[in-house]
């Protein structure tokens, strides 16, 4: 599996706020993504209609869930109708392990890739290469990525944080391409690159946008036509699909390929839509003789078992989330340390990979409660946030990622917190202790207390008045006098 | 037709994870209540009867509606009166953009728009881009990665979305709309639907009445290849065509 690297978080987000570079193309891109899609709602559907819309797809999403084995098995079969191979994986191990058998199995030596967030998960580029097997990412942000060795830093602009001088350098290494500064030529260079390519590959791996149940359909969407190279000009085609991908029926295709381009980029639908389920007739004039369609769990058990966090299987992955997110608008993608960032990576990193490790996660987000509205699927990120900042705290010992100190501080307020006289004792303490770090009526750092330390160290805390009120009113205010020198500092 | 493809053996196992981290013990056994499940073959003839006609009647106003949406999505639209000014349009295309070598697929169609003998007044010779004629994957892919121009029919052309149902076949090969920088569809009345409801309602008909004997693949190609992964700057002309045509007759 792709290494999980959230631990960085704080370290990472630092970085990327420091980057002017970064700052700028943030700015700009997510600027256009929100406009774009703002403009596209207002002009086609309106307020309301469009809500109506996501209460309806979010509805056959979550019932698509609480039904799962039920429909993951309607899948199985209608594909095996279509002539087409059906595999559960369990995680990425297995899921690596089928790939590359398929891949053996048939002499496989060039692989086409077009965007799959699973494959990114699986780390399965490392695994073919290994084997000297050799994998293509055919999106052209995928492949700026892959060339320069990266992970995405976006749901679908995965290069949107390289400038073209850096994209025309990578290219003049990898292609030995001439330098420019045209976009357009750059365009052409890795055209004529992945052309060869897709005229030698043996296999197409591709992920899936949606698999329909009745009819064992995988829909792809993209706007470069790579996905439809993958899925035409090898032997073999495999999909890799999370296992929340299903939707029950083709007709609710109408209603999610209205919802998922408008959200992610602002367009009324991409330039293509592939819709495949199985190998080519033996009448047909091209296309993949082999089908096989490979479902991973991955993780995903554990948000579909926490009946809380289950709602965030019914993303479809498009986005607009981060785009308009506060914190991922200032951080980018990078920092969150795993294939999925923004809103939604917050919520299911924690769950898919390691609590521990990515504990800050669920902290990075001011709870503004934009994501929620601009879902298209409706999933209550915040809720789910605050779900995940609760079980950090308090969790089952394997979830929780609390020190033993930060506990200790905790209990300690707890129980000061029931008990007057404590309280008291306890604040008195606070004030003897504080003073030698109070400057301006505010305490800037606490050293001595690494519990809090972290806390300090960006924040002031206002220093504890030198007498408390209880002394106060026992000396002063109890009998009526007005005090001496009120609030005094 | 090969025998159906074996259960894998983890399947079992694995629906019985996601059905206990459902807090269920039992498998479903009656569907869960979907309506556009739920309804059967009869149910689905009747409704697609109703689309079919609601289409027939507004036939020219989505057709002008088609001309539209899709001129806002980047396709070059022209309107033909008859198939002879269509095959006109065709060669007038090819003519304009130096087009050297061009291929098309076998449809009907062609039958009733004869674009060889437009092309070939102008100076184009089409290839056909179907098996008898070109042996073996390789060739059929060498001649379509050759060529300038494809020229294909459609199977349907949805209004809403400017998004034409292209399903290959035999004499319809995946490549002739992909391969080739330049792409001309040809588009009939009768196949111009108004929504992608009326598209899936369609679809998912044919496939109940064909017991699954229908394609397993189709695409729907709604404007150029495009990308903006550089600087967010849109470019047309990945790696499908980025010239795109519409010519609807009528
Ligand atoms: S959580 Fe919602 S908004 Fe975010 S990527 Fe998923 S579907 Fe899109």
């Amino acid at each position: 599996m792709a290494e999980v690297k959230s631990a960085e978080f704080k370290k990472a987000s630092g970085r990327a706020l420091r980057d002017e570079k970064l700052q700028h193309a943030l700015d700009h891109v997510m600027e256009h993504f929100v406009g774009a899609r703002a403009n596209i709602i207002e002009s086609d559907f309106g307020d309301e209609s469009w809500e109506a819309m996501r209460t309806r797809a979010a509805a056959i999403k979550q019932s698509t869930l609480e039904h799962l084995d039920y429909y993951l098995d309607m899948v199985d079969r209608s594909v095996r109708r279509n002539g087409g191979h059906v595999y559960f994986a369990d995680d990425a191990a297995q899921a690596n392990a089928i790939v590359l058998d398929i891949a053996k199995r048939n002499g496989v030596k060039t692989v086409i890739k077009s965007k799959s967030m699973v494959s990114e998960e699986m780390g399965i580029n490392h695994i073919l290469e290994r084997e000297g097997i050799e994998p293509v990412e055919t999106d052209l942000g995928e492949y700026i990525i892959q060339l320069a060795g990266e992970t995405p830093f976006h749901i679908i602009a995965p290069a949107m944080h390289k400038t073209r001088q850096e994209v025309s350098a990578l290219f003049q290494q990898w292609l030995k391409t001439a330098p420019t500064q045209d976009i357009k030529r750059l365009c052409v260079y890795a055209r004529d690159a992945l052309r060869e390519k897709f005229a030698q590959a043996d296999m197409g791996i591709s992920g899936a946008n949606f698999v329909v149940a009745e009819t064992g359909t995988v829909c792809l969407v993209t706007n470069e036509g790579n996905g439809r190279m993958t899925t035409s000009a090898p032997r073999i085609h495999v999909v890799l699909a999370g296992m929340e991908k299903v939707v029950p029926a083709i007709e609710d295709l109408a209603l999610f390929l209205r919802l998922l381009p408008r959200s992610a980029t602002g367009q009324r639908i991409t330039s293509y839509n592939t819709f495949v389920g199985g190998p080519r007739a033996p009448s047909d004039e091209d296309g993949p003789e082999e089908f096989h369609l490979v479902f991973v769990d991955n993780g995903r058990l554990n948000l579909l078992r926490d009946e809380v966090m289950r709602e965030a299987l019914r993303c479809i992955r498009c986005g607009a989330c981060l785009n308009h997110c506060p914190v991922y608008q200032k951080i980018g993608g990078h920092a969150y340390g795993w294939v999925y960032s923004g809103p939604i990576g917050a919520i299911v990193t924690p769950s898919m990979t390691n609590m521990k490790v990515a504990r800050d996660l669920p902290y990075a987000s001011t709870l503004c409660g934009t994501c929620k509205d601009v879902c298209p699927v409706k999933i209550d990120i915040p809720r789910l946030l605050l779900h995940l900042r609760h079980k950090v705290a308090e969790g089952d010992a394997s979830e929780r990622s609390t020190t033993w100190m930060e506990r200790l501080f905790v209990g300690q307020w707890h129980s000061a917190m029931r008990n007057r006289r404590a309280l008291e004792g306890k604040a008195n303490l606070g004030r003897l202790l504080t003073r030698p770090f109070t400057r301006g009526g505010n305490v800037r750092k606490l050293p001595f207390a690494p519990m809090v330390s972290g806390w300090t160290a960006s924040r002031d805390f206002p220093a504890p008045a030198p007498r408390s009120f209880a002394r106060l009113w026992r000396e002063e205010l109890a009998d009526g006098n007005t005090p001496a020198n009120g609030t005094e500092r | 037709m090969s025998p159906t493809p074996e259960e894998h053996p983890n399947k079992a196992a694995f629906l019985l994870r996601v059905r206990s981290a459902l807090g269920r013990s039992e498998p479903i056994v009656h569907m869960p209540d979907h309506p556009s499940l739920k309804s059967n073959a009869a149910r689905q003839q009747e409704k697609v009867r109703t689309v079919v006609a609601r289409n027939q009647a507004r036939r020219s106003r989505t057709l002008d509606r088609l001309a539209r949406t899709a001129a806002a999505a980047s396709w070059n639209v022209r309107r033909a009166s008859d198939a002879e000014e269509a095959a006109s349009i065709v060669a007038e295309i090819a003519h304009d953009a130096g087009v050297k070598s061009l291929v098309r697929s076998a449809e009907d169609i062609f039958k009733r728009v004869d674009i060889d003998g437009s092309l070939r007044s102008v100076g184009v010779s089409p290839a056909i881009l179907a098996s008898g004629r070109s042996r073996g994957r390789g060739m059929l892919r060498d001649m379509a990665f050759r060529a300038d121009m494809g020229v294909t029919g459609v199977s349907y052309a949805i209004a809403e979305t400017a998004s034409c149902a292209v399903i290959p076949r035999r004499g319809v090969a995946r490549l002739a709309s992909l391969a080739p920088p330049r792409l001309v569809l040809l588009i009939e009345p009768e196949q111009v639907l108004e929504s992608l409801d009326d598209f899936f309602a369609i679809t998912r008909l044919n496939r109940m009445q064909a017991r699954g004997r229908t394609a397993n693949y189709f695409n729907f190609i709604s404007g150029p290849s495009r990308t903006a992964d550089i600087e967010q700057t849109l470019t047309i002309g990945v790696h499908g065509p980025g010239e795109v045509h519409m010519v609807i007759l009528g």
